[in-house]
């Protein structure tokens, strides 16, 4: 049983000084969602400084292609972040899922003026809006998504109300 | 620090209906809450699967 670690994960990352915006089911729960996500789902900044910041932030958490058989030659390092864009990753502290870019969302870039940002784990963390979280989840039109989106329609009615 | 208020967002028929399954009063004591808090609940729910599916024997991931 591998632990997800996902505070740890957002510690990690902060630390480090990545710039990066969470978004997916860890951003819901940030708002107040009460469904339990397994895996941390961010968008990262594409800078060279801020592969650099990536690299050195997750290297030592041994990440790998999630689904991946083993034994490929995947490195994870500023080349490889370079030519890719989005890395479905498997770590030590559990599964992370790295954007460069949201289907529906944009980029790092785009994102930015439609996130919150919070004191978290001793650093102003950011996570994708509340109304843009819906507005993405909407845009991919998976099935699966419907119930995830009618809880954060609630959640959204629910804030209005305070 | 909270985003500017919502832009409008067309009704969805299918959505509304689900809506109605939406346990609110969870969301409601979640709200009282910081993120910071949310996010440390959230990992407490993560351990606590992790304790379970070791007891029975379960995969995870």
């Amino acid at each position: 049983v591998t632990p997800t670690r996902i505070v740890d994960l957002v510690r990690v990352l902060a630390d480090a000084g990545v710039e990066f915006i969470i978004v997916g089911g860890v951003a819901a729960n940030l708002h107040g969602s009460a469904t339990t996500t397994v895996d941390l789902d961010v968008v990262y900044r594409r800078t060279e400084e801020n592969l650099a910041r990536l690299v050195r932030a997750l290297a030592p958490f041994e990440p790998y292609l999630r689904g991946a058989p083993p034994g490929l030659p995947f490195r994870f390092d500023v080349g490889t972040l370079r030519r890719g864009l989005n890395f479905m990753l498997s770590t030590s502290l559990g599964a992370v899922d790295l954007f460069g870019e949201l289907i529906g969302g944009g980029t790092y870039e785009d994102l930015l003026q439609d996130s919150d940002a919070s004191p978290i784990l001793g650093h102003s963390t950011r996570y994708l809006s509340l109304e843009r979280l819906i507005v993405t989840k909407r845009a991919t039109g998976r099935p699966k998504d419907l119930m995830a989106i009618a809880e954060l329609e609630a959640l959204l009615e629910e804030r209005g109300k305070r | 620090m909270e985003s500017s208020p919502p832009p409008a967002l067309a009704p969805d028929p299918i959505i509304d209906v689900l809506k109605r399954d939406v346990d609110r009063t969870l969301l409601r004591e979640n709200l009282q809450r910081t993120p910071e808090e949310r996010l440390l609940n959230l990992q407490r729910a993560l351990d606590g699967l992790a304790e379970l599916r070791k007891v029975f024997g379960v995969p995870g991931r």
